[in-house]
C-alpha cells in the first residue's frame, strides 16, 4: 500500500503532462500505466487542429470557431488560450530536459504543412526542430531519402505523391545503408544507428554529388535517439542544406523522445512511473475516490491518493473497451463511457471515411474535468480527466490527438494544484514545497 | 475489335469454372477462362473453408452425402496441398432431436461414411473448448480446404495444357447462330475496351450470376435466389477439429479451424441481388450467439473479419419452380442442357453443388459437352495432379513458419501476422501482373492477420509503387481501395482487441499518413488503376 497526493493513472502525453505539473507544483505524485501508451506510436507533432473539416491554416482562430460551434467539444475546456499556455510549457520542458538542446518549433497562431509517410502536405501546429525545415507551405525542392532496409518509409512513394503538391518538386532516393548491413532494421535500430557519427558519415557519403543545388533533405524521422539535436545538425552541417525529419510508421522514435524527456523531469520532481500496472477500480468514501485498486501480474495492490488524473486513453489504448454485446466500460475506474450507441444501432457506417455514430464516445465531463453521468451530475469530486478518453472528439480525423492531450492533461495538473492550495489540510501535506 | 477463338469458353472464374478449365484442358481441349474480376472472388472466396465428409447430409441427402464421401477422398489424393487433414467431430445437444444421433450413425452406414462414435470424455479431451454439455460425439474425415490455393492450382494447371485465364474480363453478351451459343463479347473491367470471342462451346460456371449470362442467349424462365450465409473469422484456432451440430442444419451450427483462426458459420437468408450482400449488425449477433453454444467463451475470443457469400438457389419454371427453404434444396448439383431444354445448342449451365464436389461437378458438365459434341475423351482429374500438389503432402498449419525461420535474418518482413516477406511479395506482384492490392491479399493472404492490415498495407504500396512503375495517384487509389475493402469486412464486428486494433489503424492511416487527404486519387474504380501500362508478366 502507498499514498500520494495524486495519482495519475496513465503514461501517455497527457498523463505524464499532468504529473509533470503536480509533482513540479509540489505534490507527492505515482503514475500508474498498463504500457507507454501512444507516444511510442506518435510522431508527437502537437497537432492543435488540422481540419475544421477543412484544411486550418490558422489554428487559434479555428479553435474559438470550434468551440462555438460544438459546445461538447473537449477543447471548450482549455480555449485557445489554454492550449498555447500548455504549448509554451510543453516547448520549456525541453529546455533543461535530459536532450537539450532538443527543442520544438511553431505556435498555435499557424499551422505548418508537413509531408506525411505517403505524401500528403498535414497541418501541424509545434514540432520537433528537426521536422520544421519539412513546412511546405511556400512549396521547395526536396530531396525524400530513405533506406531499403526501413520498411516503414518509402520515399519514392512519398516524392511522387509531394511532388503533386503546389510549388513542390520531389524526387525519391532510397539507399543501400543499414546498421549492420541487416535487410530488415526498425525505426529504433536506424535511430540508435545514426547516434553514431560513422554511420552518419556512411549515409552522407552514398548522398555526395546526388543532392541538386536547390535541394532540401528528407529523411525518416530516425536521425538519433540519445542526441537528436547533435545527429540532425551534424547532417545540416554537412550535407549544407536543411534537413528535415518525415514521421515513419511506429515505432515512433520522436515520440520516445517527449517520452523521455518528460519522465525525466517528473523523476527531477520526486514523481514516479510504474510501468505493467493496470487499474482495475477503486475504494470510494461517499464522493471521493480514496484509494486506486491496481493489479501487476497476479498480484493486486492498493494506492491510496487524495486526487486522481485519469488519463487512460481511448479504444486505442485500452482506457476504454466495448464488449460484444456492445456495452462499452472505462477499465480503470468504471466511469459512464458517453456517445455509444444503443446495442442495436449502428456504430459503424458501411464507408471507411463516413461519419461513424460511435467516433466521439468517451467520458464525459463537466467544466473542471470531472467525470459525469448520464445526468450531468459529477461522479466523483476529486478525479480529473485528460487526453484521448474525454468524449467529444475524432481526434484521428480532426488531427488534434497530442494537442488535445497535451492542453487537458496541463490543465488537469492546474486544477488539482489550485484546488489543493485552496484546502490545505493534512491530505496536503508536502504540497507546494 | 480484338477477338480470340477457342474451342470451350468457360464463364466463371470460381471452384467451378477452375475446376472445368482444367478437366478440359487435360482432355485437350483448347480452353479460355474469364471471369468478371479476380479468380475466386464470388461464392467460392466467400465460403466457410469446409471439405465436407458427407455427415452433413447424410440424414437428409444421402445422394449428396454420397458424392461426398467419394469426393472428399480423391480431393485428398490430388490436391493435399491444398488441404489440411483436421478431422471432423459432430457432437449431440440434449437440446437436439434425441433420436438424431442413432439416424446420424445409420444414415454414414447407408451413405458409405467412415464414422466412429467416441466416448464424450474424450471428445472434451481432443476439443477441451467445446461446450462439456454435449450427449454424444463421433468422428469422420472432415478437412479443411483453402480456395484460393485450390482455383489458382486448378487454373494454372489448365493453362499448363495451354488454355488462358482472362482475369476482369467480364461477359456482356452471348453470340448466337442457328440455335447455337457460338462466343461472346467480353468487356475488360479495367480498361473498358470490348473483345470477341469465338467459340465452339460454352460453358456457364457462373454460380449465381447464371441467371443473367443465360438471358444474354434469349433463354428465360430461369431464376437464381440468393441466399446469404455469414461467417466470422475469430483470431485463434480454437478447435483443431471441424466442430459440427449434430442435428438438422441450421444456423451457425459449424466451427471450422483454417490456418491460424477459425470460421463460425453460418446462416441462410434471401438476398435480394448477388452482388448486395451485406452483414448486418443482427446477423453478428445471431452468429455469436449460436457459436458460444457450440464453444462458450467464443464472444470472448476477438473476432477478426466478417464476410458473406451466397448460395444460388436455381428456380426453373419449366421444372415446376416451386418455392423452397434454400437449405432445404438439394445440395447436389445438375448441368442444365440448353440444347434440350431451350433448343439451343454449345451452351450447357452448372446448377448448385458446393465446392467439396467441384470435381465431380466439372467432370459431369464436360462429359456433357463431349456428349453433345460427339466425342469421347475420358476425364482423368482424379488421378492427375495439378500444380504445387505433387508432394503428395497435406497443407500443415506452421509450414510458413518453418520456411520463414530458415531465412529470418536475410529478408525483409512485410506482413508480421502472415509471415509474408518481401521477395515473395514481389514475386508475386510480379507474377500476378496485377497493381492492385486487393488481389495480392487474397494470394497472399497479406492484411488479413489480427492487425487486419495496419503495418502491411503502407509497406505493400509503397513496395507496390516501385515493382508496378506505378504514378503517385495509382498507388493512391489502390491503397484507399484496399482499406475501403477492409473496412467492409471488419465494421461489423468491432469490439474488444478488433476495436482496439481498429482505432490504432485509424491513427496510423487518418492520424499519421493522412491518407483522407491524398491528392488526386481516381474514385477507387478499378479503371482508374490502369492509366499507364500493366506490369509486364
Ligand atoms: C499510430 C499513432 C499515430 C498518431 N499520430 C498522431 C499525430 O500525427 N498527431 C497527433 O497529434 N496525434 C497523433 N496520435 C494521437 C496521439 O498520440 C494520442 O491521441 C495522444 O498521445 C493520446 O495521449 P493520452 O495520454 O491521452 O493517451 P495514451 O497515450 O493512449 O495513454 C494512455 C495510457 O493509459 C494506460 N492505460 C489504459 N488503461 C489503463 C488501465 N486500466 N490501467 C492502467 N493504465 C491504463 C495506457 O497504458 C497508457 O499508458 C497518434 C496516435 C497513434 C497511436
Ligand atoms: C455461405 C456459404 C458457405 C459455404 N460453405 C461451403 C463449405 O464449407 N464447403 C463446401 O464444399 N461448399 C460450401 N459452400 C458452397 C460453395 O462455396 C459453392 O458451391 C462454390 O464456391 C460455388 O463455386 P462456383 O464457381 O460455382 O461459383 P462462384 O465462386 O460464385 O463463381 C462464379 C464466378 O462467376 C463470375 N461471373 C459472374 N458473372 C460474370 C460475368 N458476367 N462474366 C464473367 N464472370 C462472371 C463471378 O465473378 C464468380 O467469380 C458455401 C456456400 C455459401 C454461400
Amino acid at each position: 500500500m502507498s499514498r500520494h497526493d495524486a495519482v495519475v493513472v496513465g503514461a501517455g502525453l497527457a498523463g505524464l503532462t499532468a504529473a509533470v505539473r503536480l509533482a513540479e507544483g509540489g505534490a507527492s505524485v505515482l503514475v500508474l500505466a498498463k504500457g507507454v501508451g501512444a507516444t511510442h506510436l506518435s510522431p508527437c507533432t502537437i497537432d492543435v487542429l488540422g481540419y475544421d473539416p477543412e484544411p486550418v491554416d490558422h489554428p487559434r482562430d479555428a479553435l474559438r470557431r470550434l468551440v462555438d460551434a460544438r459546445p461538447d467539444h473537449p477543447y471548450r475546456l482549455v480555449g485557445a488560450d489554454g492550449v498555447a499556455a500548455a504549448i509554451d510549457w510543453f516547448k520549456g520542458c525541453f529546455a533543461d530536459g535530459p536532450l537539450s538542446p532538443y527543442a520544438y518549433a511553431g505556435s498555435v497562431d499557424e499551422n505548418m504543412r508537413l509531408p506525411t509517410a505517403v505524401g500528403v502536405l498535414r497541418p501541424s501546429a509545434v514540432v520537433p526542430e528537426t521536422m520544421a525545415a519539412g513546412d511546405l507551405r511556400a512549396g521547395g525542392e526536396v530531396c525524400v531519402v530513405g533506406f531499403r532496409a526501413l520498411k516503414d518509409f518509402h520515399p519514392v512513394l512519398l516524392a511522387d505523391n509531394l511532388g503533386r503538391a503546389a510549388g513542390v518538386q520531389a524526387r525519391g532516393l532510397e539507399l543501400d545503408v543499414s546498421p549492420e548491413d541487416r535487410a530488415d532494421v526498425n525505426a529504433l535500430g536506424f535511430a540508435r544507428a545514426f547516434d553514431d557519427a560513422s554511420f552518419r558519415a556512411r549515409v552522407i557519403g552514398q548522398l555526395a554529388g546526388r543532392l541538386g543545388a536547390g535541394e532540401r533533405v528528407a529523411l525518416p524521422a530516425v536521425l538519433g535517439i540519445a542526441d537528436p539535436h547533435a545527429a540532425w545538425r551534424d547532417l545540416e552541417d554537412r550535407l549544407g542544406r536543411p534537413v528535415f525529419e518525415v514521421p515513419t510508421l511506429p515505432p515512433s522514435v520522436p515520440g520516445m523522445r517527449v517520452f523521455a524527456t518528460l519522465r525525466e523531469r517528473l523523476r527531477r520532481a520526486g514523481g514516479r512511473v510504474i510501468l505493467n500496472v493496470v487499474v482495475t477500480g477503486a475504494e470510494r468514501a461517499g464522493a471521493r475516490i480514496i484509494a486506486v485498486r491496481a493489479r501487476v501480474g497476479l498480484r493486486d495492490a492498493v494506492h491510496e491518493a487524495d486526487r486522481v488524473v485519469l488519463a487512460t486513453g481511448g479504444f486505442a489504448s485500452g482506457g476504454l473497451e466495448l464488449d460484444s454485446g456492445w456495452v462499452a466500460r472505462e477499465t480503470a475506474l468504471g466511469l459512464p463511457v458517453a456517445g455509444v450507441p444503443a446495442p442495436g444501432d449502428s456504430r459503424f457506417r458501411p464507408g471507411y471515411f463516413d461519419d461513424h455514430p460511435i467516433g466521439r464516445a468517451g467520458v464525459a465531463v463537466d467544466g473542471d474535468q470531472r467525470p459525469v453521468g448520464p445526468d450531468g451530475a459529477p461522479a466523483f469530486d476529486n478525479v480529473t480527466v485528460a487526453g484521448a478518453t474525454l468524449a467529444g472528439a475524432e481526434p484521428w480525423r480532426e488531427k488534434s490527438g497530442d494537442g488535445l492531450s497535451l492542453a487537458t492533461g496541463h490543465r488537469a495538473g492546474g486544477l488539482m494544484l489550485a484546488e489543493s492550495g485552496a484546502h490545505a489540510g493534512p491530505a496536503a501535506v508536502g504540497m507546494g514545497g | 475489335m480484338a477477338r480470340l477463338r477457342a474451342e470451350v469458353l468457360v464463364i466463371g472464374g470460381g471452384a467451378t469454372g477452375a475446376g472445368v478449365a482444367w478437366d478440359a484442358a487435360l482432355r485437350g481441349f483448347d480452353v479460355v477462362l474469364v471471369d468478371r474480376a479476380d479468380l475466386a472472388i464470388g461464392t467460392s472466396g466467400r465460403f466457410h473453408g469446409l471439405l465436407h465428409s458427407g455427415g452433413r447430409y447424410v440424414v437428409k441427402d444421402v445422394v449428396a452425402a454420397r458424392e461426398c464421401v467419394a469426393e472428399n477422398a480423391i480431393l485428398r489424393r490430388v490436391i493435399p496441398q491444398c488441404i489440411e487433414d483436421t478431422g471432423g467431430l459432430f457432437v449431440t445437444f440434449e437440446d437436439n432431436d434425441p433420436g438424431y444421433g442413432d439416424r446420424f450413425l445409420a444414415g454414414c452406414h447407408t451413405a458409405g461414411l467412415p464414422v466412429e462414435e467416441i466416448p464424450v470424455a474424450e471428445a472434451l479431451r481432443m476439443e477441451p473448448v467445446v461446450n462439456p454439455a454435449i450427449q454424444r460425439a463421433f468422428i469422420v474425415p472432415d478437412a479443411a480446404i483453402d480456395v484460393w490455393k485450390t482455383v489458382w492450382s486448378l487454373a494454372d494447371g489448365a493453362v499448363a495444357h495451354g488454355a488462358r485465364v482472362l482475369t476482369y474480363h467480364k461477359v456482356i453478351g452471348l453470340h448466337t447462330e442457328h440455335d447455337a451459343v457460338t462466343g461472346a463479347r467480353l468487356r475488360n473491367e479495367l480498361t473498358g475496351e470490348e473483345l470477341d470471342i469465338d467459340a465452339g462451346f460454352t460453358i456457364n460456371a457462373s454460380g449465381a450470376w447464371a441467371a443473367q449470362i443465360v438471358r444474354m442467349a434469349g433463354i428465360e424462365g430461369i431464376g437464381v435466389i440468393p441466399g446469404k450465409g455469414i461467417m466470422i473469422g475469430m483470431n485463434h484456432r480454437l478447435v483443431n477439429t471441424v466442430l459440427n451440430r449434430c442435428a438438422m442444419p441450421a444456423d451457425g451450427d459449424i466451427l471450422v479451424p483454417i490456418r491460424t483462426i477459425s470460421a463460425i458459420g453460418t446462416t441462410d437468408i434471401r438476398a435480394a441481388d448477388a452482388d448486395e450482400i451485406p452483414v448486418t449488425q443482427a446477423e453478428v449477433d445471431q452468429m455469436l450467439a449460436e457459436g458460444e453454444r457450440l464453444v462458450p467463451g467464443l464472444r470472448r475470443a476477438r473476432a477478426l473479419r466478417v464476410w458473406s457469400g451466397v448460395r444460388p438457389l436455381f428456380q426453373d419454371e419449366k421444372a415446376g419452380g416451386a418455392e423452397v427453404d434454400t437449405r432445404d434444396v438439394s445440395r447436389t448439383h445438375a448441368v442444365v442442357d440448353h440444347r434440350k431444354r431451350d433448343g439451343i445448342a454449345a451452351l450447357l449451365t452448372m446448377s448448385g453443388g458446393k465446392l467439396t464436389t467441384l470435381r465431380l461437378m466439372a467432370q459431369d458438365i464436360v462429359d456433357a459437352m463431349c456428349e453433345q459434341l460427339g466425342t469421347d475423351r475420358p476425364c482423368r482429374t482424379a488421378e492427375v495432379r495439378p500444380p504445387r500438389n505433387e508432394d503428395g503432402r497435406y497443407y500443415q498449419v506452421g509450414s510458413r513458419l518453418a520456411k520463414r525461420e530458415a531465412r529470418l535474418l536475410d529478408e525483409q518482413l512485410i506482413c508480421e501476422c502472415e509471415l509474408v516477406g518481401r521477395e515473395r511479395l514481389e514475386e508475386t506482384m510480379r507474377a500476378r501482373g496485377t497493381i492492385n492490392l486487393d488481389d495480392i491479399r487474397r494470394q497472399l493472404r497479406l492484411g488479413m492477420g489480427p492487425c487486419q492490415g495496419g503495418f502491411c498495407i503502407y509497406r505493400a504500396t509503397g513496395i507496390l509503387h516501385g515493382v508496378g512503375r506505378l504514378s503517385g495517384a495509382q498507388a493512391s487509389t489502390s491503397l484507399l481501395a484496399f482499406l475501403q475493402e477492409r473496412w467492409k469486412g471488419v465494421w461489423p464486428i468491432l469490439y474488444g482487441d478488433q476495436l482496439r486494433q481498429a482505432r490504432l489503424d485509424d491513427w496510423i492511416f487518418q492520424g499519421l499518413l493522412d491518407v483522407e487527404h491524398l491528392p488526386e486519387t481516381g474514385t477507387g474504380a478499378p479503371a482508374a488503376l490502369l492509366e499507364e501500362e500493366p506490369i509486364p508478366a
